[in-house]
């Protein structure tokens, strides 16, 4: 009946240690993930993505909220409640790097109580989909990074969990390694019905594999949205619009102070105009400012925008509403 | 859930035995220099026994070599443990441990367990050495020796979950781990004919372990009162060092300091 996978309610965390300053890392944040989504948390470093993780595994105490998986309060059901999720962590080995890749797959799958040999297939097949099967029998500290962490992968996704955390796949590794590995997990995420949550501070990283986006700052959740929709939501209000000439400075200052996110660079031709509009009407007040100026549009275009660029204007906001708020 | 149980022991008891292995070079080379310092040891004890009643020797000799075989199996046994819950929490896979359905607390037992099975094989080989060495035949009665080592190494289980759990939250703590050595030291050479030095972690059981490699007795002649006293005071240290342990834990998790941060 009840198709959440996860649930997080007003989940807050903040680290108190004796001489130094508290750290508010969670903040009051909320977000149901449905059953096989692939869903990824987006912000910058310190905005929370760990912790808010590791609160959901259990390996941190949250000051505030609650969280349930499969419906099952996470509290009361632990440590049974482990029975369904998995994560890689961040920075961290994950993995015994004097065992093989292949003793590791072993021994966390065994540490869930799977050990029975019909599991070898499908061990053997996320070898494969990794492509470790050269590696299948080296210790893994002698693997490369990329390898190492496509191990801790297959070791996390060995336990069957119907939910998988993965807390920033990519960090540390080649661009290269970084597309391969995006590639395989966009595979798997078509391939295995899986609940993903995948952090990251790479936009690009959340765009390929993820169908919806939340995106935090500062602890707290700034956009919960799908990745389509936030794109094409924002490509509708950017535009780029060529003017043939210079403009007054009147003009000038007339944009700046009624569009905070206007760009203005010159070019060859003239200047080119970059504007992110938040009111879908602000183009005809734009339109109307730049003729009754006697600017002369060459051309207006739609920009092509991509998460990144969301993400920061996403951030730009909050800031200058913070601000606002504040000056009052 | 039994059975997994099962399957939980064997995964552990695996990776112990492969990292046994691989780790084989640290453990032997560790064994053999304390082997050679036992060595100097006995030679020293020839040379002072020209001068003294053989009687003299034979006693403090075979007390040595007991005590040099349960002070290696518990330093072992209580470093392994501590240096474990550390390193694993500063390499990262402490935090995977935590993540077993079965709880970290059956993960832990498991690995104790493992550990100390798996430690009998080198250490009977040292303890071997060591009697072919002086020429001293010690009897090995392992039905009686089994069960008196378990209570012996609890107090050292103790030791390595209480300094253990302390190293999460307090790192400098991790300059004490090779001070707890020499305590043990001081308890296994204190004779339990003072009453105070029965409630010392390790004493009782080393006491036994004599009784039964010397005196040649089996663990069901030996005084019940003594053995009680040792199994208790294992008990309460053991039940310490938990105690200390979940403490730190909860403070661990307050703080994330679990994984390395
Ligand atoms: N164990 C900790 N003790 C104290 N502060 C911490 C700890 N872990 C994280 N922080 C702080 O909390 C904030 C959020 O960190 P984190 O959750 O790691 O963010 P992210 O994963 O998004 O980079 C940061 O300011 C970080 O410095
Ligand atoms: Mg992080």
């Amino acid at each position: 009946m009840e198709e959440t996978a996860l649930e997080v309610e007003a989940m807050s965390k903040t680290y108190r240690e004796r001489g130094r300053q508290e750290v508010r890392a969670v903040d009051n944040v909320s977000f149901k993930v449905k059953q096989q989504e692939v869903v990824g948390l987006l912000g910058p470093n310190g905005a929370g993505k760990t912790t808010i993780i590791k609160c959901i595994l259990g390996l941190m105490q949250p000051d505030a909220g609650e969280i349930r998986v499969f419906g099952q309060d996470v509290t009361k059901h632990y440590p049974r409640v482990l029975e369904n999720m998995s994560a890689v962590l961040e920075g961290s080995r994950n993995l015994y790097w004097r065992l093989t890749a292949w003793e590791n797959v072993l021994f966390f799958a065994g540490l869930s109580g799977i050990s029975s040999r019909d599991t070898h297939d499908y061990f053997n097949y996320l070898i494969e989909l990794f492509s470790l099967e050269d590696k299948k029998n080296v210790e893994v500290r002698k693997l490369s990074q990329g390898m190492k962490q496509k191990a801790s992968i297959v070791c996390a996704l060995a336990r069957r969990t119907p939910l998988v955390f993965l807390d920033e796949p990519t960090l540390g590794l080649d661009v290269e390694t970084s597309l391969e590995l995006r590639q395989i997990l966009k595979q798997l995420a078509q391939q295995e019905h899986r609940t993903i949550v995948v952090s990251s501070h790479n936009m690009d990283v959340i765009q390929d594999i993820c169908q919806r986006v939340i995106i935090l700052s500062g602890g707290r959740i700034m956009v919960d949205d799908h990745v389509d929709h936030l794109i094409k939501l924002f490509e509708t209000r950017a535009y780029r619009i060529a003017l043939d000439g210079h403009p007054s400075s009147e003009l000038e200052e007339a944009l700046a102070a009624r569009f905070s996110s206007i760009n203005m660079a010159a070019q060859k031709y003239g200047v080119e105009i970059k504007i992110n509009l938040s009111d879908r009407d602000d183009i005809y007040l734009l339109m109307d400012m730049l003729r009754s100026h006697g600017a002369i549009i060459d051309e207006i275009s739609h920009e092509d925008i991509d998460l990144e660029r969301v993400f920061l204007e996403v951030v730009r906001r909050e800031r200058d509403e913070y601000a606002s708020g504040h000056s009052i | 859930m039994n059975m997994r149980l099962g399957t939980l022991f064997r995964t552990v008891f695996r990776r112990e035995l492969t990292m046994m292995t691989r780790y084989a070079v640290n453990t032997v080379s560790s064994l053999v220099s304390i082997y050679i310092l036992f060595v100097l040891i006995f030679l020293g004890m020839q040379r002072l026994s020209s001068t003294m009643a053989g009687e003299f020797l034979n006693d403090t000799l075979e007390g040595t070599i007991i005590g040099f075989f349960v002070w290696t199996f518990t330093i072992f046994a209580y470093s392994d443990l501590s240096w474990s819950l550390t390193g694993e929490a500063q390499a990262g896979t402490l935090e995977q441990l935590y993540l077993s359905p079965f709880g970290f607390r059956r993960v832990c037992a498991c690995t104790v367990i493992s550990t100390f099975l798996l430690n009998l094989i080198p250490h009977t080989v040292f303890l071997v050495a060591m009697m072919a060495t002086t020429g001293h035949w010690l009897r090995l009665d392992v039905v009686s020796l089994l069960p008196l080592m378990a209570i012996t190494v609890m107090g050292a289980y103790g030791f390595g979950f209480a300094l253990g759990g302390l190293a999460l939250v307090y790192k400098r703590i991790q300059a004490l781990f090779q001070i707890v050595q020499f305590i043990f030291l001081a308890c296994l050479v204190v004779p339990t004919r003072i009453p105070w030095v029965r409630f010392l972690p390790l004493s009782m059981g080393n006491s036994l372990i004599y009784d039964v490699m010397v005196q040649e007795k089996r663990l069901w002649e030996l005084p019940p009162m003594s053995v009680l006293t040792a199994l208790g005071v294992g008990a309460v240290y053991l039940a310490i060092g938990l105690i200390v342990f979940s403490r730190c834990e909860c403070v661990a998790k307050q703080r994330g300091l679990l994984g390395h941060y």
